[in-house]
C-alpha cells in the first residue's frame, strides 16, 4: 500500500520524476567511478607486483626499483649473501638498458631487460622459447612489428652508447628465439630481453657486475617480513622493499587521485541528496492538504513519514541502478585516458570494477535517499491538522 | 646522474676539530633543499659528508644556503631531496671527469634560438640542441593526461548540472502554475510569460553562478593550501582565472536560459484551466451548434 501510494505520487509528475532519476543516475555514475578510482589503482598495482610471486625487491640505496638510472654494484656478492639466507627461495637480478638494432638503413632503439631467463619475473613467453644461449633474445610484439623480425632471425645489436664519442661499448649478433609479453611495460613500448651477463658485457665497464634491481621470492612458509629484516641487516648498502612498502610509496605518489576521488565522490553524493531533497520537499508542499486529510482520517504519522521517505529512496534507487551501468561506461573511458600516462605499465588500471564498489555506491545512495526524505517527512508529519485544512480550503 | 647521487651521510656537527696536519683546502659549500633541511634538521653552517655510494669515501662540505623548489609540475609527486653543488665538486665526487649532462644556453632574443640551435647542431659532436619549449612539452606529457582527465570529469559535471538546473526550473515553474494560469486568463500573452520565466531563470543562473564563483575561489584556496602542504611545493593546483570564470558564468547562463525556456514552453502549452485545477480537462471535440 505504501509503495503504491509512493509510486502514485511520483508518477503524478512524470517529467519531474524522470529528470530527478536522470540527475541521480549521473551522480551515481560519478560516485561509482570515484569509488572504483579510490580502490582500483591500488588493487591493480598490487596484482601487478604479485603476478609472478616475487614478494621482495632490492634497489639501489634510497631509490625505488627502476626509479632512477642508478644500479647496484657487486651483484655477485649481493646474490651470494642472499643465497646464504635459508628463507630466500628464488633470486632474480635484473639490469635495465637499451639496445640499438640495425634494421636495413635505420636503427631501432629498444628498452632492454637483462635477466636470468630461468628465474626471471618480467615476461611470459607467448611464442617460441626462453633464451638458452648467451646470444638469444626475446622481444615484444611491438618490437617485432617495428623491426619486421621473426623468430629464428638474427639481428645486429649494440649497447652502451657514448654520445660524446658516438661509439658503442659492445656489439653482438643475437638470435630471436621468442615473442614475449612483458608484464611491467607500457603499451606500445619496444622491448627485448637478453640474459643478464650478455647485457652486462654489452654495456661495458659501467654495467659489469651491476643490476638495476634484484627480485626475490621467499621460500614457501617463510615469513616475508622476517626475510626483509634479514636482508636489511645483511645488506645495508641497498634498499629492500616488500610489496607493502612499494604500495605505500605508490599510495603517496597517487594520493592526489585518491583525494580527488574522495572529493568528487562526496560532491556527487551531495548533489544527488540535494536534488532528491528539493524534489520531495516541493512534492510535499504541493500536497499539504492531501497529507493533513490522511492524518485527519486516522493515518498514523509514522506511515506518512514512511511514505515520504519511500519516495526519496525510490528515486535514489532507480537513479542508482541506471547510474551503475552509466558509471561502468564512463569508468572505461576515464581509464583509457589515465592509462595513457607515459611509462605506465599497460597492465595497470585506475578504474577496476569490484562488486563491493557497486554495493558501496548503492548503499551510500540509499542512505542519502533516506536522509533526503527526513526533512520533508518531518514537515509533512508535524503539520497542525485544523489550521492546514482551513488554509488549504481557503487556497 | 645527479638524481642518482646519494647523500650517504649527513652529519651535522657543532664545531670543527683542531687539526695538527698541514692546512688543507677549506671545505666547499653547498645549498640544500629546504625540505631536506627540515627533515634532517640541518642548519646553515652545518658540516656534511657526501659520498656517491652508501658508506663510500666522502667529501666534507658546509651548508651555505637553503634552496626552495621551483613550481615544477614534473617533480611534484617525487619526494626526492636535492642538493646544489659546484660543478667541479660533483664531477670529482662521482668520478664523472670533465663531463656534463646538459648545457643551458641563453640567446639575446627569443628569435635567435632557432639559429643558435642550427649552429650548435652543425658544430656539435656527440650532442644536440633543443628548444626549452620542446623539452617542456616532452616533460609535461603526464600533465596533458591529467588535463584530459579533468576535462572529462568537467563534462560529466556539466551534464549533471544541466539536469539539476532543468529539474529546479521545472519545480519553480510548477510552483507558479496558478499565477501563470491567472495571468493567461487575464489576457497576458504566452510570449510575455515565456519571457518572464526566462528572465527569472537568467537571474537564478546569475546569482547561482556568482555564488559558485565565490565557492570555487574558496575551494581553490583550500585545495592549494592542502596540496602545497602535502607535496611541499609552491605549485598552484587550482586556479580561478578570468577565462574560467567567464566560461562557467556563460555556461550556467546558457543552461539556465535553456532550462527556463523548456519549462516555460511546458507551462504555456497547458490550458489555463488545467493549470488552475491541476487536473487534465477532457478534450471535447468541437461541434457546431445545431441550426434551427
Amino acid at each position: 500500500m505504501l509503495l503504491r501510494l509512493a509510486w502514485a505520487t511520483l508518477s503524478r509528475h512524470r517529467t519531474r520524476t524522470l529528470l530527478a532519476i536522470l540527475g541521480v543516475a549521473v551522480s551515481a555514475a560519478m560516485l561509482l567511478d570515484m569509488v572504483m578510482l579510490s580502490t582500483g589503482m591500488r588493487a591493480s598495482f598490487k596484482e601487478l607486483l604479485s603476478i609472478r610471486g616475487f614478494q621482495l625487491r632490492i634497489a639501489p640505496k634510497g631509490t625505488m626499483p627502476f626509479d632512477t638510472d642508478a644500479t647496484i654494484p657487486d651483484v655477485s656478492d649481493v646474490v651470494r649473501t642472499l643465497r646464504a639466507m635459508p628463507d630466500v627461495g628464488t633470486i632474480s637480478p635484473v639490469l635495465g638498458g637499451q639496445l640499438h638494432v640495425q634494421v636495413g638503413e635505420r636503427a631501432v632503439t629498444a628498452a632492454t631487460i637483462g635477466a636470468d631467463p630461468t628465474v626471471q619475473g618480467d615476461y611470459e613467453i607467448v611464442e617460441g622459447r626462453l633464451p638458452g644461449a648467451p646470444n638469444d633474445v626475446v622481444a615484444s610484439e611491438d618490437f617485432l612489428t617495428a623491426t619486421g623480425l621473426r623468430i629464428g632471425d638474427t639481428l645486429s645489436a649494440a649497447a652502451g652508447y657514448d654520445a660524446q664519442l658516438r661509439s658503442f661499448a659492445g656489439r653482438r649478433t643475437l638470435t630471436m628465439v621468442g615473442r614475449a609479453h612483458f608484464l611491467y611495460m607500457a603499451a606500445g613500448q619496444l622491448i627485448v630481453s637478453v640474459p643478464l651477463s650478455t647485457l652486462q658485457e654489452m654495456q661495458g665497464s659501467r654495467s659489469l657486475d651491476r643490476a638495476s634491481l634484484i627480485m626475490i621470492r621467499a621460500r614457501d612458509g617463510a615469513s616475508v617480513d622476517a626475510v626483509l629484516e634479514q636482508i636489511k641487516a645483511a645488506l645495508p648498502r641497498v634498499s629492500a622493499v616488500s610489496i607493502e612498502t612499494a604500495m605505500l610509496q605508490v599510495d603517496k605518489r597517487l594520493s592526489y587521485f585518491r583525494q580527488l576521488a574522495f572529493i568528487l565522490g562526496a560532491v556527487s553524493l551531495a548533489v544527488g541528496f540535494l536534488l532528491v531533497t528539493t524534489l520531495v520537499t516541493v512534492s510535499v508542499n504541493e500536497r499539504l492538504g492531501e497529507i493533513v486529510v490522511m492524518r485527519a482520517i486516522g493515518v498514523a504519522r509514522q506511515r506518512i513519514v514512511l511514505q515520504i521517505v519511500l519516495e526519496g529512496v525510490a528515486i535514489m534507487v532507480a537513479g542508482a541502478l541506471s547510474g551503475l551501468a552509466l558509471g561502468l561506461v564512463t569508468a572505461r573511458y576515464l581509464d583509457s585516458i589515465l592509462s595513457s600516462f607515459p611509462g605506465l605499465p599497460a597492465a595497470m588500471h585506475f578504474f577496476v570494477f569490484e562488486a563491493r564498489d557497486a554495493w558501496m555506491a548503492l548503499g551510500l545512495l540509499t542512505v542519502a535517499g533516506i536522509l533526503a526524505g527526513v526533512y520533508p517527512s518531518w514537515r509533512g508529519a508535524s503539520l497542525p491538522i485544523a489550521v492546514t485544512l482551513r488554509e488549504e480550503a481557503v487556497a | 646522474m645527479i638524481i642518482a647521487l646519494l647523500v650517504a651521510a649527513l652529519i651535522p656537527t657543532i664545531s670543527q676539530t683542531i687539526d695538527s696536519t698541514p692546512p688543507r683546502r677549506s671545505p666547499r659549500t653547498l645549498a640544500i633543499d629546504e625540505r631536506l633541511a627540515a627533515d634532517a634538521k640541518i642548519l646553515i653552517g652545518d658540516r656534511l659528508v657526501l659520498s656517491s655510494t652508501p658508506g663510500g669515501v666522502g667529501d666534507t662540505v658546509f651548508v651555505s644556503a637553503f634552496v626552495r623548489r621551483r613550481a615544477d609540475p614534473s617533480e611534484v609527486a617525487r619526494a626526492e631531496y636535492r642538493v646544489r653543488m659546484h660543478l667541479d665538486q660533483l664531477q670529482t665526487l662521482i668520478g664523472y671527469g670533465d663531463r656534463v649532462d646538459r648545457f643551458a644556453v641563453g640567446t639575446p632574443t627569443p628569435g635567435a634560438a632557432d639559429s643558435a640551435i642550427r649552429l650548435i647542431n652543425a658544430a656539435a659532436f656527440g650532442f644536440q640542441g633543443f628548444r626549452s619549449r620542446d623539452i617542456a612539452v616532452q616533460t609535461s606529457r603526464t600533465f596533458a593526461v591529467v588535463t584530459r582527465f579533468h576535462r572529462a570529469i568537467g563534462v560529466i559535471t556539466i551534464v549533471a548540472s544541466a539536469i539539476f538546473l532543468l529539474c529546479i526550473m521545472l519545480l519553480k515553474v510548477d510552483e507558479r502554475r496558478r499565477d501563470v494560469a491567472a495571468l493567461r486568463l487575464l489576457g497576458i500573452s504566452s510570449r510575455s510569460i515565456v519571457r518572464g520565466v526566462m528572465v527569472e531563470a537568467a537571474l537564478m543562473a546569475s546569482i547561482g553562478s556568482g555564488a559558485g564563483v565565490v565557492l570555487g575561489w574558496v575551494a581553490a584556496q583550500i585545495i592549494n593550501w592542502h596540496y602545497r602542504g602535502v607535496y611541499r611545493t609552491p605549485l598552484a593546483f587550482a586556479l580561478v582565472t578570468p577565462g574560467i570564470v567567464a566560461l562557467a558564468v556563460s555556461l550556467s547562463l546558457v543552461l539556465g536560459l535553456i532550462a527556463g525556456f523548456l519549462a516555460a514552453q511546458r507551462l504555456v502549452r497547458t490550458p489555463p484551466l488545467e493549470l488552475l485545477t491541476g487536473r487534465r480537462e477532457p478534450r471535447v471535440p468541437f461541434e457546431p451548434a445545431p441550426t434551427a
